[in-house]
């Protein structure tokens, strides 16, 4: 079978950089909005219920998903290979 | 792993490297509902929600009838391919990529589905930059993110083997293929990175799944409104959304089965286990649903049993009456038996829980709304073509990313189907053997 032209391996990771900054973007953009929309409730005096508890449980679990993406990419693409030689 | 290739394998990526005419054809057909899909929306932008039947008191209509059930649809990826793997059902290794491509795709159309309704999409910026937690809606808002974030990240890390395979063994899409497989070699490094990651995302989205559905009922039971001031309502949900979630993988799993040739793979006795899960959700879904009928009609609350005898006997009774049978006396009755014709039963009990789901959105946004407590006037709701467009556009839109994803990645996880093969046998007996009495677990 033809395999193709080969790909570059430094442009290969340094998509993969873009790919993982992409994911962290995602991830950190929506924290950001929602630290912002605690922040809201907070200037205009919302009264502190459950609501707001949601929302800061929902912070740690995003930051769970960066981590286990980081985890994956540090894992697998960064010590993949070296770990086995 | 090794690229130890099963010529059967060739039919996996058969799709992905050859493109027939039905493929066309399909996109074709396709873009024929899209392309009314985006007539109507133009049609709704230009003009306002004036050309919809939306109008007081029934503010929501097909838009939020359509939003609940893509949402629910969404359950089918995560709750069937997160339990079975952590139950180590051995049987789900054909199946659970199909799930999951079917929750990332559906929640984006769910999702958009609140900005058709909005009229203004450009108001979606109030509530990114104005919005407040008081409201149910943002708590929605929250929970989808984060359960599009865990569905794409649990769709994703199966996939990176696979995506290396393609890679190797495919001329083309090269750059694609190896950006996305994260140089991927199979050691086993990698493999135990890999199976520890998916392990963690496969418990956490279990609960975010339930959190969504939960929240999506709180939209309503939060109200005082009859009919929808409930406390079973976010379980109640939940099941409906498992429910139509299990139909809905079920009815793609057909069509590409027949399409691509998946015989070998998807074999009749993993309808037969789907069928099992879906005849215990129907008889959940009644119980939840005589369960919440009960209580309001035994309160006899007067502006409670006015929507009840609207469902019932009033202008909703086909609507109501036909959801029974779709979604409880017709499934009964294929899926009670299914030692003969086992595709085709629980293909048609299938198609009915779909239909029968959707009309049970559809029973519990409208016929509310028509009736409100508030002394507001009363009305029925008829869509326009307007609506009818928009809904045909989104399932067609759907249908479509799920058509181009099978064109880029294997439907079929091909790695779990060689470890399945390579590694499963031995286990199960292992693992049989330790629940025996007299194993050497047992012992201790």
């Amino acid at each position: 079978m033809d395999h193709g032209p080969e790909v570059s391996d430094r442009l290969v990771k340094a998509l993969q950089w873009v790919w993982l900054g992409g994911a962290f973007v995602l991830v950190g953009g929506i924290i950001l909005w929602i630290v912002h929309l605690i922040l809201t409730a907070w200037t205009l005096g919302d009264v502190p219920s459950a609501s707001i508890g949601i929302s800061i449980v929902a912070i740690p679990i995003f930051l769970v998903f960066m981590g286990v993406v980081f985890y994956v990419f540090w894992g697998v693409a960064l010590r993949g290979d070296r770990r086995e030689r | 792993m090794a690229d130890a290739g099963d010529p059967h394998e060739e039919i996996l990526l058969a799709p992905i490297e050859r493109t027939g005419p039905g493929f066309y054809w399909a996109v074709a057909l396709l873009g024929v509902l899209i392309a009314w899909g985006a007539v109507a929306y133009w049609a709704q932008f230009t003009s306002g929600l004036g050309v919809t039947g939306l109008h007081q008191p029934v503010g929501w209509g097909f838009y939020v009838t359509n939003f609940v059930f893509f949402i629910g649809i969404s359950h089918a990826g995560t709750l069937i391919s997160a339990i079975l793997r952590l139950s180590k059902a051995e049987w789900r290794r054909p199946i659970t990529r199909m799930a999951e491509v079917i929750t990332c795709m559906v929640i984006f159309i769910g999702a958009g589905q609140i900005l058709v309704d909005l009229g203004r999409p450009d108001r979606i910026m109030n509530v990114i930059r104005h919005g407040r937690y008081q409201s149910p809606l943002l708590w929605d808002a929250t929970s989808i993110s984060a359960y599009l974030t865990a569905s794409l990240t649990y769709l994703y890390l199966p996939m990176i083997p696979d995506i290396a395979i393609l890679r190797d063994r495919l001329g083309k899409r090269k750059l694609l293929y190896s950006v996305l497989a994260l140089g991927w070699t199979g050691t086993e490094h990698q493999q135990r990175v890999l199976n520890r990651a998916i392990a963690v995302m496969a418990v956490l989205v279990i609960p975010i799944a339930v959190s969504v559905h939960s929240v999506v009922s709180f939209v309503f039971s939060m109200t005082l409104q009859p009919s929808w001031h409930s406390t079973i309502f976010g379980p109640y949900f939940v099941v409906g959304a498992i429910f139509s979630g299990i139909a809905g993988l079920i009815v793609t799993m057909i069509i590409f089965r027949r399409a691509y040739r998946l015989h070998y793979y998807l074999k009749p006795i993993h309808f037969r286990y789907l069928g099992q899960l879906l005849l215990i959700m129907a008889l959940l879904w009644f119980y939840f649903t005589f369960a919440e009928y009960l209580t309001g009609y035994y309160g006899a609350e007067p502006e409670e049993l006015k929507v009840f005898w609207a469902k019932f006997s009033g202008p909703f009774w086909p609507f109501f009456w036909t959801m029974v049978l779709c979604n409880f006396a017709i499934p009964l009755l294929c899926l009670v038996n299914l030692k003969r014709h086992t595709v085709g039963k629980v293909l048609v009990a299938s198609l009915s829980v779909l239909l029968g789901m959707w009309l049970e959105r559809f029973i519990i946004v409208v016929p509310t709304l028509s009736l409100p407590r508030l002394p507001f006037p009363e009305g029925i709701y008829w869509p326009t073509w307007v609506e009818w467009g928009e809904t045909a556009g989104s399932f067609g839109l759907f249908a479509l990313f799920y058509l181009l994803f099978t064109k880029f990645f294997p439907i079929v996880s091909i790695w779990e189907i060689r470890e399945g093969r390579e590694m499963a046998l031995r286990e199960v007996e292992e693992r049989i053997a330790s629940y025996l009495p007299g194993g050497a677990e047992g012992e201790s």
